[in-house]
């Protein structure tokens, strides 16, 4: 009796423990585990893609005619407007006076930067009628750039793109998953 | 996949050197090492340890002074054609070496490779070199190392890519101009640099380019043709002793 | 228990096992240590490569515009067409050497001690210098030497003209091929300038001893000349005439194995059957050459010409057959077919880009070519034109003007030469051995002569005569190490420099080579450092050298081309070689701002060829009968004024040393002031170098009857010194010689660099020639055993 009390109530408290350790392992692993793993680091400065949508988007971020993708603009595409402040933020004045002025290059941290062994050129992809979106996140309306979130272990950005995703992309089109289509 | 092996495209790029016309000055070898960021170590003597893409055999025909003649045979890794796979790729337990069906080119993905150089026994050529060391550069020659090229790691074999990365280019080049990609040509670093414009580079299947033309010339062979390898690096000479020494071994 | 079975199923569902899996497999591929690439946008800057003087077009790729990636050729020079060498392809390797002198130093112990050099400030170095170039002055200006670069440039003219303001005569030039066709040039015609070859033009070429494709001075230019002459139909026959099977030999058509040395005398045998056969242009030599028949000179004294010198007994085939080793019919037969072919072209060289030639044997070359009718307007010989450069003068103070009366040291002989010329051998002769004056201070730029030049030893004598040696290397090389202060110039790529002409190209071509990058380290200008000189000192020698950077001097010599509106721009590809003399080419620059921003741009200028002129010799004719060698001369024989066969025999006897070492240069071996890079040593062959060990071809006859394996260790002696190596006996060479490459055996540099093989420098002999008292170098005298 006593010990179907105690098998009964130990059964009880087994299957508490089990939910326990096994929520606790979820959120664990779904809400602590990639707060460990990836830091959070700032840019080092803010830049609103909202409060430039007046221009388009290839007025910074642009080809080059050898047929490279430019990527993130320079100093000097910025120079062409902030000259001088446009405006009184903080980030118009670090902005101004510590790269513009200075004419050094603002040292971005790129969201999606790939390894040295990996070539991707974003011609095909444009020509192909690939949008932005589909791999890149939408700022059309973003006020505040995301911090990078850089993998502890890795050292890869979160949203860096998986060869896997790749490779889905390439073979649901019809496009070569050759090797040296993407590895250089 | 056809009967032959696997589909191919109507692009096979190839090369076609003109021996006769090649000096053996080394400016291939140079312009290569420089292009593909190629390391080099303080002792580069023995050559079965030197890594290079584009080794320059010395060939003679064996005769005596005054008679004695000296030619030079550069070799870039052939990119073999042979049926469904090119012995390299034939032998690569990790898929790290394939053949790309849409341009012949043979390539080489070092993060993929173990370092188990069966390729490099498979080869016929010794077009593939090893990675014996982690490869080192004096201090300020990091500088020099471009970003289109991957720097290698130790353990990993690499070989000539028909500098595949000015490929990729030129056609991401025709992408924006708004041409066809199919039709983008290039060169590798080696046939630009040639001071006797001996290297002629292009796609073989395109009966206008001068590669195929010249790949068609009664002065025309290959390699150790008997081997079925069906190299896409072609060579021309006129001289008989020349051509001999092609069909058996290298020296 | 049941809490750690449900965290083990709830791990599971969550992405942290699998992520941390595939995160470690990826970091397993991370290399942390390996250099990665810095990216971005990929540029090309053109420029003209100066590393040689082959005067070729290049373009550097440079990353973010900071940093230089790859030299490749630039298409639209009409040169290089595109192409590089391998000694530009690896340029960057020089740009970013380890061995870079990364700022001025001074030697605070004994020369030569790597570790006293002290860093100093250009402020210190240059006033230090000015210091006691000033003081020097008071005492007699004309105890400061200078050694340069044979390359010819600006920066030559810019010496020359801080030399004259200074008041010393003693600049000298690092030997070159180009030295004995000046004075060929000088002796026949009158004109101080090279002949020039039209090799793109020839249709049959007889080459003795040129090393065109072994890395002659010009080498792209050889190499463009080759791919024309191997062209599908017709190509033109090519007979190389040397005594190696070299590759120049192997590229030919026809190798006409010989004695080393020897070529002269093959080509008075040509000469002689042209002559007896009356198988030469008769038209052209009567009308034309002075001294062809007998003469009589100015006191009406009878001489014998040049027709009964070489239709003599001494140069019938069967005399030649015996000095050269080649059978009489063959010399015949090669007679018969140069006299015969209508483009057929001799050319000739020492086999090394930086030895000069005996000028007896320079002047059998031309006369062969005379014979020939090539040297007649439009003909495949004229001399090398001039870009009109702005002329400098210096202005001269009374020291200078004292100091010009004391003569150039290598000249305060008591017995001289007749026609002396660049006499760098004779002035290191005279520094080491009792000068007539003391050298007090010896500057050296872009020369390494501690190492590269033949017979090194006699700098080294030399330099411990002079108490202050200055080096303005970009590197830590043989004689820099050697020097008591080092103000390091910027690298080739870093700076302004131009190309005065081609070597042996009868075009006319001027190139500016811009720098591709800013300075990496804390150089300087060498230009701008005797400009900053020069105003310190003040005065007449200020205001001879009123620039203030070197971009601005070139352009100053930029202005006397635009002003005599002479030769275009090459904007688009040309065949530069189709332009004969005397074509008119329209000048396509609007003022000499305009030309000075195309040239920048890496294009090239280039005018017509000119023909040769005669009319600056006392006969108005090409004179055969050179009657200048006359005014110092020991002998009183006719033939010390024609072209004819003269040795410098060796020293030694043939019993003691019955060897002859000749050395010779590769394409693959940079043998000059720049060492080999590591991209170059890849192309050394294993049989040239093996660890640190040299080895020496050797026939296999030779090696037989010297008991002597492939790979044997063996000891080379010469008259010289002497060195271990390794044997390779290879039928490349010919029995009875052995063969040593140049470029080898760095003292200095790094682990890259330094201890590989021998240098051939120190085993080499120099020979005064006796009518222009350059260094002439053929072969030494040597033993060799195995040991």
């Amino acid at each position: 009796m006593n010990e179907e009390k105690t098998s009964a109530s130990g059964k009880v408290v087994g299957v508490l423990l089990f939910v326990l350790g096994f929520a606790g392992a979820l959120v664990l692993g779904y809400l602590v585990f990639p707060n460990l793993l990836y830091s959070q680091k700032l840019q080092p400065l803010n830049f609103s893609h909202a409060a430039h949508r007046d221009n388009d988007c290839d007025s910074c971020h642009k080809f080059r005619p050898d047929g490279t993708y430019a990527g993130i603009p320079k100093i000097s595409n910025c120079k062409e407007c902030h000259e001088s402040a446009q405006g009184n933020t903080e980030a118009e004045r670090i902005l101004v006076e510590e790269y513009v002025a200075k004419d050094r290059e603002v040292p971005w941290m790129v969201y999606a930067r790939q390894p040295d062994n990996v070539f991707f050129s974003h011609a095909p992809h444009k020509g192909k009628g690939v949008e932005c979106v589909t791999c890149h996140r939408d700022v059309t309306k973003e006020e505040k750039l995301p911090p990078m979130r850089e993998d502890r272990i890795t050292g890869y950005s979160m949203t860096t793109m998986e060869m896997t995703e790749c490779e889905k992309c390439h073979s649901a089109k019809g496009v070569s998953n050759n090797c040296e289509v993407c590895h250089k | 996949m056809s009967e032959k092996g696997h589909a191919q495209s109507n692009i096979r790029l190839g090369m076609v050197i003109d021996l006769d016309k090649c000096t053996g000055c080394g400016a291939c070898s140079a312009a290569c090492q420089a292009e593909n960021n190629i390391s080099f170590r303080p002792d580069e003597s023995n050559k079965l340890r030197s890594i290079s893409w584009m080794y320059i055999y010395q060939l003679d025909n064996k005769k005596d002074y005054p008679d004695y003649k000296i030619a030079y045979l550069p070799r870039p890794c052939m990119h073999c054609d042979a049926d469904h796979h090119s012995p390299c790729t034939f032998v690569c337990p990790v898929n790290a070496t394939t053949r790309d069906e849409n341009n012949g080119i043979v390539t080489h993905i070092y993060p993929r490779c173990i370092g188990c150089r069966y390729c490099m026994v498979a080869c016929p050529y010794h077009a593939r070199s090893f990675n014996w060391w982690d490869p080192t550069w004096p201090k300020p020659m990091t500088s020099m190392l471009s970003p289109e090229v991957s720097p290698r790691m130790r353990g990993v074999v690499e070989k000539c890519t028909f500098c595949h990365h000015r490929y990729n280019k030129a056609r991401a080049k025709a992408y924006v101009d708004g041409t066809d990609p199919n039709k983008a040509t290039y060169n590798p670093a080696c046939a630009d640099a040639c001071p006797t414009k001996a290297i002629t580079f292009g796609n073989l299947l395109d009966e206008k380019s001068e590669v195929a033309k010249l790949s068609k010339d009664p002065r025309a062979f290959r390699v150790l043709e008997k081997l079925q390898t069906k190299p896409k690096v072609y060579y021309l000479s006129k001289q008989d002793w020349i051509r001999n020494l092609a069909d058996n071994s290298l020296t | 228990m049941q809490f750690a079975a449900g965290a083990v199923g709830g791990t599971l569902l969550t992405p942290l096992p699998w992520k941390l899996a595939d995160d470690s497999a990826v970091w397993s591929q991370n290399w942390s240590w390996r250099p990665s690439p810095e990216r971005g946008e990929i540029t090309k800057v053109p420029s003209v490569c100066t590393l040689c003087a082959g005067g070729c077009g290049i373009q550097a790729r440079l990353v973010n515009g900071n940093r230089a990636i790859l030299i490749e050729g630039n298409p639209a020079n009409p040169v290089n067409e595109g192409s590089v060498c391998a000694l530009a392809a690896s340029a960057l390797q020089f740009l970013y050497a380890p061995y870079r002198v990364t700022q001025p130093l001074k030697q605070t112990k004994k020369r030569g001690d790597k570790t006293g050099f002290q860093a100093i400030s250009w402020e210190q170095a240059q006033t230090e210098l000015s210091k006691k170039l000033e003081e020097i002055r008071g005492e007699g200006p004309h105890t400061v030497a200078c050694i340069t670069s044979s390359r010819r440039s600006s920066m030559d003219d810019l010496w020359a003209q801080f030399f004259n303001a200074y008041g010393s005569p003693n600049l000298f030039k690092m030997p070159s091929e180009c030295d004995a066709s000046k004075s060929a040039a000088q002796l026949t015609t009158g004109n101080s300038s090279t002949f020039a070859f039209d090799l793109e033009n020839a249709g049959y070429v007889l080459s003795f001893g040129a090393n065109l494709l072994d890395g002659c001075a010009a080498p792209s230019r050889a190499s463009g000349a080759l791919r024309r002459w191997k062209k599908d139909r017709y190509p033109v026959k090519i007979v190389q005439v040397e005594s190696r099977a070299s590759i120049t030999a192997s590229k030919a058509d026809v190798f006409l194995p010989i004695n080393p040395g020897t070529e002269a005398a093959l080509a008075m045998g040509i000469a002689h059957l042209m002559v007896n056969g009356a198988n030469y242009d008769a038209y052209f030599v009567k009308n034309n050459v002075f001294g062809f028949e007998d003469w009589t000179d100015s006191n009406g004294k009878k001489h014998q010409g040049f027709k009964s010198l070489v239709s003599s007994s001494a140069y019938t085939p069967e005399q030649v057959a015996k000095i050269t080793g080649l059978e009489p019919a063959k010399v015949r037969e090669l007679a018969k077919e140069f006299a015969s072919q209508p483009k057929a072209l001799a050319v000739w060289g020492t086999g090394r880009a930086d030895v000069s030639n005996n000028t007896y044997h320079e002047l059998v070359f031309v006369a062969l070519n005379a014979l020939k009718g090539n040297l007649k307007p439009g003909g495949l010989i004229g001399l090398a034109p001039k870009a009109p450069l702005s002329e400098l003068s210096a202005q001269k103070d009374i020291l200078s003007e004292n100091s010009s009366q004391q003569p150039r040291l290598d000249l305060a002989k008591s017995q001289n030469c007749p026609c002396p010329q660049n006499g760098l051998y004779g002035f290191l002769d005279a520094v080491s051995s009792g000068p007539k004056y003391p050298i007090k201070l010896l500057m050296v730029h872009e020369a390494n002569p501690a190492h590269c030049l033949p017979e090194n030893k006699l700098f080294a004598a030399a330099a411990e005569k002079v108490p202050t040696l200055v080096s303005f290397s970009s590197f830590m090389d043989e004689t820099a190490l050697q020097s008591d202060y080092i103000l390091p110039d910027h690298m080739a790529l870093e700076r302004f420099d131009d190309v005065i002409g081609i070597p042996g190209a009868p075009y006319g071509y001027y190139a500016v080579s811009a720098p591709i990058i800013k300075p990496l380290l804390d150089t300087k200008h060498t230009g701008e450092v005797l400009m900053k000189v020069a105003s310190t000192l003040g005065g007449t020698v200020a205001s001879s050298i009123p620039w203030k950077s070197y971009e601005d001097f070139l352009k100053f010599r930029v202005e006397g081309i635009a002003k005599a509106k002479a030769g275009a721009v090459i904007d688009k590809p040309i065949e530069i070689s189709s332009i004969k003399a005397g074509d008119p080419v329209t000048s396509n620059y609007s003022d000499a701002a305009d030309l000075f921003k195309k040239l920048k741009a890496g294009l090239c200028w280039h005018d017509a060829p000119s023909a040769v002129t005669f009319d600056k010799t006392t006969s108005g004719k090409l004179e055969l009968a050179c009657q200048s060698i006359g005014k110092n001369a020991q002998s009183s024989d006719d033939v010390i004024y024609l072209p004819h066969f003269a040795p410098l025999k060796p020293s030694g006897s043939e019993s003691e040393w019955p060897l002859l070492l000749v050395s010779y240069s590769s394409p693959r071996v940079s043998c000059g002031y720049l060492a080999n890079t590591p991209f170059m040593n890849k192309l050394i062959p294993d049989s040239m170098l093996a660890g640190d060990e040299l080895f020496i071809d050797l026939n296999p006859q030779t090696a037989a009857s010297l008991g002597i394996a492939q790979g044997d260790q063996v000891k080379i002696k010469t008259t010289q010194g002497e060195a271990g190596a390794k044997a390779n006996i290879t039928p490349a060479a010919r029995p009875g010689v052995l063969y040593i490459p140049r470029g080898m055996g760095h003292k200095a540099y790094d682990e890259y660099i330094g201890n590989k093989g021998v240098n051939a420098c120190q085993l080499m002999e120099v020979q005064l020639d006796p009518v222009s008292g350059m260094g002439t170098v053929w072969a030494t005298r040597a033993q060799l055993r195995r040991v």
